[in-house]
């Protein structure tokens, strides 16, 4: 057969594949395969028209790409068709869900407590940590809590022996820190902490706390009420109110105990605040001299300022959640809500 | 504590609201509640008198009572015991609703009908007494209701003291801290004591054996009283802090009590023999019956006062019965001391009884108050059950409590406040605080504090009064915060929460298990600790620190099993504790983590099949962990142990990182009643942090095309792949970048004994173009070293 008479035979092949073609993309590959593929008919004819004398290209070359044109602006066509086609396609169900990936959780106390770092970190906190069991020195003499004092009635008390005990409150790290590092100190310590209380919605015998410690000279009650205000802003919300009322903690004197506005009413009234219109969320104060002495530091040079808050109780004003022992008991569908 | 507005009123005048008292005396550090009267709810209770009581037909225990409501009688079936005519008592007709929430309904008991009912105490929310109708006096007004006839009016507060406020278990304190913010004046009752011409001595001496713990004891005696019921002025102070009426010298002494929070106890006189008080310490091992007739051992930590012959009180705790007040009880003696703070700790802690009087004796009473609550009392024993007041006091004072003299300089104040108060706003206040002024100048004055103060002591306890007379609410913020450079990184915290974070990244879910663990958990796994075992548990399932987290996981897994959630992947971060006696604190802590695997690890889904826990899925976690620290080269050494069906321990030199498997299902079932295979893991974080390495340097991007080829191979079953991967690596050269496992197969046209596996091999260079024929060579290498070494078959 003559080249003209391959070409139109092509050119007429492809007209008819094209009438019967059944658009789908694996059809128009196809398609594009046989005419215009490395092994297709035109590729082929390619192949032998390099063999012809010049005139012969000369009178078959225009033919040739025309033929060649034709076939990839068709194939070209089809395929933005089969594009459109796809876009409307009614098989296509968009309202099948997606795969659910799993993602994990961390235990909202976990959460709480790292934010809460966070925050005490952008105001030059570092992190230290002590041990769980602890002596009685460590938990509560250098802590100014003497012997057979009611204080000790504060914080019931798991022993282990006389004088080894599970730490009531994480304030022994500050012991453990002022008397291994010199002032200026400005620490926080979060940890787990042991009461000797019964299990129910409100207390558990195992919680944490976080503590703080800033040691300088000068430091004064004035700037232990700016650090808790930043915190309290940045952790609750810059509408929340603070109220400092005096306490009583051994460790320090002045003493206070720090209030929100509660969280839910804004401070009218409701619940959660019993209606007091306020939320307890720590206790702070200017550490007292006696802990000072105990530690090795000049009490007539330097001042500081303390303070402890149990996330736990946070995280559950935080988000309502209403009995302590959820936190423990390793729900997942109460650990998948946060 | 529970003061009432009306009877601090008595002391001083009071210009707020209880409302505003109620913040104030917050603000003041004393932590206040107002509370519902309990009176302010009765409602409809109306004040009736008993006419007639008449047997009821068909019931023995049963009365028909006929009461006089003022305005008509009607007839009110009762079953008390205590009912007689002419009593005068509190009467809740139908369709009244009662304090505890009882509506009463037109009822017929037994046959006989009844229009209402006669009200006990706890019926009323008056106290839980339920032993009888309460009886009123008998000069009650009849018609009128209960409310507007009991009580005073006042509001009561409830303060939440804290330790260091002795002085505030009253309501004379109360209302002294209440004068710092009015200015008013504080009006102590006068006491004007008529004593007869018998001089006390001659009924009563004191000795002091152990002067410790009684430095002072004061004694009177009141001869002649009449035991009866407590006028109404007295029942309605009791009422308004919830206290119950016993009888008038009881009364006097907890209104007294209530008054000065000077704690008094009463004897009767006649059961004193040997007309002596002697205070010494109890023996070992005594016993005695205290007033609730309670039979108690006591041991030396327990102060007594005896007299001649026997024991008649334990001190500053609770009287005896053998000496307590009866109603045939003539003649009194009042004993008024100070105790010391520690002994009656020590004594109410051996005894576990706390008591009124031991509260305060604990937290320091006042031992220049002695004397005014004995005269006080015996003032209104008088008043209330009539009698004479032997002449003169007996005044034992073995050992002088002498308060502190403090030195207050005015800077120092403003410095650790960073404020700028006035000296003589703190002189003020101090003085109304009770100090007397030693010696003042411009910088400093020096105090002398009252004794009422034990917890005044030092010149900060004194910056604490300033501050909180001040009010700490308005303390201005600080316009700074002076932030130090620290240079120092606590990169153990950091890396932990790293930690946290991977795992978590994987799809699992935190826990946060309890520490206090039973002996089971502490006997998991194969590392054993010495467990650190607690003296004074809660009870026996957390009498151990736990050696392991892995048990708490386990005790997780059964929960939500058993809530149908059987898909988990949990895992938990935190210390263990291991006891060592050679350490500080007896006791070695580790910081552990570790996962639990069990069921499917995602939800079905249409498209793809749902993969199941296994120990291929958990190492891979580890896998993950052990890259993200950087850690290569770890050997996976097989363990063995009874609690695990498979068990890898994982090493790096000698030391143990981590080690995983499935737990053994035997086990599982029977301590865990848990059926599905659960797998688990534990590592310790400062081993893997030890021999993590972190660093991280870039390497440039390689430009130059990668060619991938398969090995496929037919090995013994029992050949390692990790073996088969060494040896490809060791004939890959310098062009092997990748060597990854990915298939592995047996079975159908496999022959017996024999597997299947592939690796996918990644060659490239970094200066050039790769050719094929390079890599053929290097690929005819690797599989004559396999055939060689391995015995591998080419696929």
């Amino acid at each position: 057969m003559s080249l003209p008479e391959r070409i139109e035979k092509i050119r007429t092949q492809f007209d008819s594949d094209l009438s019967k073609l059944r658009l789908t993309a694996d059809s128009l590959e196809e398609l594009r395969l046989k005419y215009i593929g490395k092994k297709g008919g035109i590729s082929r004819l390619f192949r032998d028209f390099a063999a012809l004398s010049p005139d012969d290209k000369r009178t078959f070359g225009k033919d040739l790409n025309l033929l060649k044109k034709f076939v990839e602006d068709s194939i070209r066509q089809l395929k933005e068709k089969l594009a459109e086609n796809r876009q409307t396609d009614s098989g296509f169900d968009y309202t099948l869900p997606g795969f659910s990936f799993k993602e994990g959780h961390l235990h909202p106390v976990t959460q709480t407590m790292n934010r809460i770092c966070d925050i005490f970190r952008e105001m030059g906190f570092g992190t230290e940590f002590g041990p769980e069991v602890e002596t009685d020195f460590h938990n509560f003499q250098a802590l100014n809590f003497p012997p057979d004092h009611p204080a000790r009635d504060m914080q019931d008390t798991f022993f282990i022996e006389d004088d080894i005990l599970l730490r009531t409150h994480t304030s022994p790290i500050q012991i453990r820190t002022m008397l291994k590092q010199k002032p200026p100190i400005r620490i926080l310590a979060p940890g787990r902490v042991y009461r000797n209380e019964a299990i129910n919605p409100r207390s558990y015998c195992v919680f944490h706390q976080i503590e703080g410690l800033y040691v300088d000279e000068h430091v004064t009650f004035a700037e232990l009420k700016v650090t808790i205000e930043v915190f309290a802003k940045k952790f609750f919300g810059q509408d929340v109110k603070l109220r400092f009322r005096p306490s009583y903690f051994p460790f320090t004197e002045p003493s206070a105990e720090v209030d929100i506005s509660c969280i839910i009413c804004g401070g009218s009234g409701c619940r959660l605040c019993k209606n007091t219109g306020w939320l307890e969320i720590m206790g702070c104060g200017m550490v007292d001299p006696n802990v000072f002495e105990a530690c090795g530091i000049d009490p007539e040079k330097y001042t500081g300022y303390a303070f402890g808050m149990g996330p736990e109780r946070i995280t559950m004003l935080k988000y309502g959640i209403d009995d302590i022992r959820l936190l423990y008991e390793g729900d997942v569908r109460f650990l998948e809500q946060f | 504590m529970i003061v009432n507005t009306k009877w601090l009123e008595r002391y001083t005048d009071i210009p707020y609201s209880p409302r505003e008292l109620e913040e104030k005396l917050t603000y003041l550090g004393l932590e206040s509640t107002v509370k519902k009267n309990p009176v302010e709810r009765i409602e409809g209770v109306i004040i009736s008198e008993i006419k007639e009581v008449l047997p009821h037909p068909n019931a023995d225990r049963l009365q028909i009572c006929r009461v006089d409501t003022g305005s008509g009688t009607m007839d009110v079936v009762c079953g008390a015991p205590n009912v007689a005519p002419g009593q005068k008592v509190p009467l809740a007709r139908t369709g009244t609703v009662l304090p505890n929430g009882m509506e009463l309904k037109p009822v017929k008991i037994r046959g006989v009908k009844s229009e209402g009912m006669i009200c006990a105490e706890d019926e009323l929310g008056l106290s839980d007494d339920h032993s009888g109708i309460m009886v009123l006096s008998d000069d009650a007004p009849l018609g009128i209701e209960l409310k507007e006839y009991l009580g005073n009016g006042g509001a009561s507060i409830d303060i939440d003291l804290t330790p260091n406020r002795p002085d505030c278990t009253s309501h004379i304190g109360v209302a002294r801290d209440i004068t710092l913010l009015t200015g008013n004046e504080l009006k102590i009752p006068e006491i004007n004591l008529k004593e007869s011409a018998e001089p006390v001595a001659d009924f009563i001496s004191v000795e002091i054996e152990n002067k410790i713990g009684c430095p002072r004891y004061a004694a009177r005696v009141v001869k002649g009283v009449n035991i009866g019921p407590s006028p109404k002025w007295l029942t309605d102070y009791l009422t308004s802090v919830g206290l119950r009426s016993i009888n008038n010298v009881v009364d006097v002494a907890n209104f007294v009590l209530l008054e000065t929070g000077h704690p008094l106890h009463t004897f009767d006189y006649h059961m004193i023999e040997g007309k002596k008080i002697i205070v010494r310490s109890a023996a070992d091992g005594e016993e005695v019956v205290t007033l609730d007739g309670v039979r108690r051992e006591l041991n030396e930590d327990v102060l007594l006062i005896c007299d001649g012959k026997k024991p008649v009180a334990v001190a500053g705790i609770m009287g005896l019965e053998n000496s307590e007040i009866k109603d045939d009880t003539k003649d009194i003696l009042i004993e008024s001391a100070y105790f010391d703070p520690a002994t009656i700790r020590k004594g109410s802690r051996y005894l576990g009884l706390q008591t009124d009087a031991s509260y305060r004796f604990e937290r320091g009473a006042d031992p220049e108050g002695v004397i005014y609550a004995l005269n006080r009392l015996a003032d209104l024993i008088v008043e209330v059950a009539g009698g004479s007041v032997c002449r003169g006091i007996v005044d034992n004072y073995v050992r002088k409590i002498d308060s502190a003299e403090i030195k207050v300089r005015y800077q120092r104040v403003n410095a650790l406040l960073g404020m700028s108060i006035e000296p003589a706003w703190m002189l003020d206040k101090f003085q109304r605080l009770g100090c007397r002024i030693i010696e003042k100048n411009d910088e400093y004055v020096v105090l002398k504090v009252p004794t009422w103060r034990p917890d005044l002591e030092r010149e900060v306890d004194m910056i604490e009064e300033v501050v909180r007379i001040y009010g700490m609410h308005v303390v201005p913020n600080a316009r700074e915060l002076r932030i130090q450079p620290n240079y120092y990184e606590n990169r153990e915290y950091q890396m932990v929460e790293e930690l946290r974070q991977t795992i978590a990244n994987m799809g699992l879910y935190e826990v946060c298990n309890n520490s206090l663990v039973s002996q089971n958990h502490v006997e998991f796994g194969l590392q054993n600790l010495k467990p650190v075992k607690i003296a004074n548990p809660l009870g026996q399932d957390m009498s151990f620190m736990r050696t392991t987290l892995i048990p708490g996981l386990l005790q997780n897994a059964r929960h939500n099993i058993n809530r149908q959630k059987t898909d988990l992947q949990l895992f938990e971060m935190g210390f263990v504790q291991e006891y060592d006696p050679r350490q500080e604190t007896h006791a070695r802590e580790y910081q552990k983590y570790a996962i639990l695997l069990t069921g499917y690890l995602e939800d079905k889904y249409w498209k793809y099949e749902q993969r199941t826990s296994d120990i291929f899925i958990l190492k891979g976690m580890l896998q993950t962990v052990l890259n993200h620290f950087g850690i290569r080269d770890v050997e996976f050494v097989p363990g063995k142990h009874h609690h695990f069906r498979y068990l890898i321990e994982v090493r790096k030199g000698t030391a143990l990182l981590v080690y995983f498997g499935q737990v053994e299902p035997t086990y599982l079932a029977k301590v865990w009643d848990i059926d599905a295979p659960v797998f688990v893991l534990e590592g310790d974080v400062n081993v893997l942090f030890k021999i993590a390495d972190q660093r991280k340097i870039f390497k440039p991007l390689p430009v130059f095309p990668v060619i991938r080829r398969d090995v496929s191979i037919l090995v013994a079953e029992d050949k390692k792949i990790a073996d088969i991967e060494h040896l490809i690596w060791q004939k890959g050269g310098e062009f092997l970048k990748e060597c990854r496992f990915y298939d592995l197969y047996t079975g159908k046209n496999i022959d017996k004994g024999l597997k299947s596996i592939t690796f996918n091999l990644v060659f490239q260079a970094e200066d050039r173009t790769l050719q094929d024929n390079e890599i053929d060579k290097i690929m005819s290498a690797i599989h004559r070293t396999l055939k060689d070494k391995a015995g591998a078959q080419l696929r």
